[in-house]
């Protein structure tokens, strides 16, 4: 590991191209299941990139492949001058990784966890403790800066591990649901962290199911539905081809079955008690009316007729709903 | 904001990368410890001065040469208790949290992992040691011969038992079935390895499997670092524990290398 690693050290001087590109890749287990298959994209320095998808969809594989945590089958993986399939041990000083799952720190103090970590990840005793200290105050963690992660809630727990991830970056960023748990007013904080990443030159993929947060905060973003890449570009890109459309949200009532949907309505999800539905401007009126009588019937509650969005993108692409409670 | 070198990280590499990351790491290991350091000391002291004083219960006179087998027996058990049974708990515990891929992509060299982690079960047995030894001497009147041919063994025996345990823990894949190994190493270890008395009181082909074995071993340098005279062999000993040692390193390499 080190031998490899010193190779590639030698090749990772100057000024190369450190843009992220993954051609082919492709991750089959037990020779059947195509956990990804031939994804190819590519980010640059300081973009910050979704990878958007339904449970289950490949996401995490194909982060995973990145960190050198798992092997493709087929395809490479590169960053700048470093292949790294073939070079875990750079893959993992190149990219920082923060799983879906909690880090370990239920025996570490907060601030201490975060610079041990930054000093793993190779960044000098005094610039871990100053970009420490201005993570821990622009997360608004500062009360528990001094506590043992045992002690935490699970929302700080998610930030402490942003923090340690993110406290001396590679160059690329790979976080996965990083706002699991975190409460609305600290989430907004970490969209900016997040956001400051990509201004200093990271890399971010941004691993999600969770649309809405997405769309404000990405570049551009790939969908990945069964393995497979199946929509990239912009938000407002993927947004174009559902222009002349709308969102019909119907709020069932509790207990109401998915009502009868009219031909009009171009692809629908349900999510929970909400009943959303693509429809074209020109049916707006018969929308209104489809709902209304609804609620007239006491199956609806509410509705609400708006723009599209790029979950409605996501509703087309994959059949599913973002959010957690998808039935 | 005052200018990181963020986002610019390249590869280290070399000794000074090396040496960097097992200072940092035998950090990260005693406060990832913290929690459990004071049961796990008193658990270490306990087994120790149990061992050594419980065998007191069985017998209304000791014979001297069972005290000094206990006494001689005890140390092996302390120095492999942190390695051998609560690190590869350890690592099933990240492993059912789903905090094991954290862990695992970390920027550390495995090498320098493995290195602070043997670093934290030596001293985590040492203190111990030091306490079943002087318990042994005040209880039963022992005078240890101790020898500086204590030092290789206790390194040695530390090492090969810390070996043992992160192979367990990173290349079996099934945390409870970890768990399950290091209880049974527990009993196995007490009860039917010849540590804390000689192997001949063993049935002949319990005696033949323990010889394949490292523990049994351990006791003999272990031994022969503490006693004049009273064990042989003891090259053999040194050369049957390193192999399984050098065993527990490559298991080791090939779990942490390996990439589903």
């Amino acid at each position: 590991m080190v031998a490899s690693t010193t190779t590639s050290a030698q090749a990772g001087r100057g000024g190369e191209d450190w843009s992220f590109r993954a051609e082919g890749v492709t991750k089959v287990y037990g020779g059947t299941l195509r956990a990804n298959d031939q994804i190819t994209l590519s980010v640059q320095p300081g973009e910050v990139y979704g990878l958007l998808g339904p449970n289950g969809a490949g996401k995490s594989t194909l982060v995973k492949q990145v960190i050198g945590l798992l092997k493709p089958t087929e395809g490479q993986i590169r960053l700048g001058p470093f292949d790294l399939v073939a070079d875990p041990g750079a893959a993992r000083q190149l990219c920082s990784y923060l799983p879906q799952a909690p880090v370990p720190i239920d025996s570490f103090k907060v601030r201490e966890v975060i610079e041990l970590t930054g000093r793993i990840r190779g960044g000098d005793r005094a610039a871990v403790r100053q970009r420490t200290s201005q993570l821990i105050e622009a997360l608004d963690i500062g009360e528990w800066a001094t506590t043992m992660g045992q002690r935490l809630s699970g929302g700080i727990k998610r930030l402490v591990g942003f923090s340690m991830v993110t406290v001396w970056p590679g160059r690329v960023v790979i976080l996965d649901e990083p706002t699991n748990d975190v409460d609305p007013l600290r989430r907004r904080l970490l969209w900016e962290q997040i956001r400051l990443l990509g201004r200093q030159g990271c890399a971010v993929f941004l691993v999600t199911h969770n649309v809405m947060e997405a769309e404000k905060s990405v570049d551009r973003l790939a969908i990945i539905a069964d393995g497979r890449l199946i929509a990239e570009g912009t938000p407002s890109s993927l947004k174009a081809a559902d222009r002349g459309h709308l969102r019909l949200q119907v709020m069932l009532a509790p207990g109401a079955r998915t009502p009868e949907l009219p031909s009009w309505v171009r692809s629908h999800a349900r999510a929970g008690h909400n009943l959303i539905a693509a429809i074209e401007e020109a049916d707006a009126a018969q929308g209104i009316g489809w709902a209304a009588g609804l609620i007239g019937d006491g199956v609806a509650e509410e509705y609400a007729l708006g723009a599209t969005t790029l979950e409605d993108v996501y509703i087309r692409l994959t059949g599913h709903v973002s959010a957690d409670d998808e039935d | 904001m005052t200018e990181l070198t963020w986002a610019r990280v390249t590869p280290r590499a070399g000794l000074p990368y090396w040496l960097h990351s097992y200072r940092i790491l035998v950090r990260w290991h005693l406060a990832g410890l913290r929690l459990w350091l004071t049961l796990l000391a008193s658990i270490q002291i306990l087994a120790g001065a149990g061992f050594v004083l419980g065998i007191a219960l069985f017998f209304r006179h000791i014979p001297a040469i069972a005290a000094l087998f206990v006494a001689t027996g005890v140390p092996v058990i302390n120095l492999v208790m942190v390695g051998l049974i609560l690190g590869p708990q350890l690592v099933a515990d990240q492993k059912l949290q789903q905090s094991y891929d954290f862990i695992r992509a970390l920027p550390a060299l495995q090498t320098a992992a493995a290195c602070a982690w043997y670093t934290v079960c030596l001293l985590a047995g040492i203190p111990a040691v030091v306490i079943s030894l002087v318990i042994a001497e005040a209880r039963y009147g022992i005078s240890f011969a101790v020898s500086p041919a204590i030092l290789p063994a206790v390194l040695l025996t530390a090492f090969t038992g810390t070996m043992i345990g992160y192979a367990l823990g990173h290349a079996v894949p099934n945390p409870m079935a970890t768990r399950l190994t290091t209880q049974l190493l527990i009993f196995a270890i007490f009860g039917y390895t010849p540590i804390l008395f000689p192997a001949r009181q063993l049935p002949g082909w319990l005696a033949t499997v323990d010889w394949w074995l490292p523990f049994g071993h351990m006791a003999v340098i272990v031994r022969a670092g503490l006693t004049d005279g009273l064990v042989t062999g003891v090259a053999t000993s040194y050369a049957i524990v390193a192999v399984w040692g050098a065993i527990g390193i490559a298991v080791s390499a090939w779990a942490l290398g390996r990439r589903g």
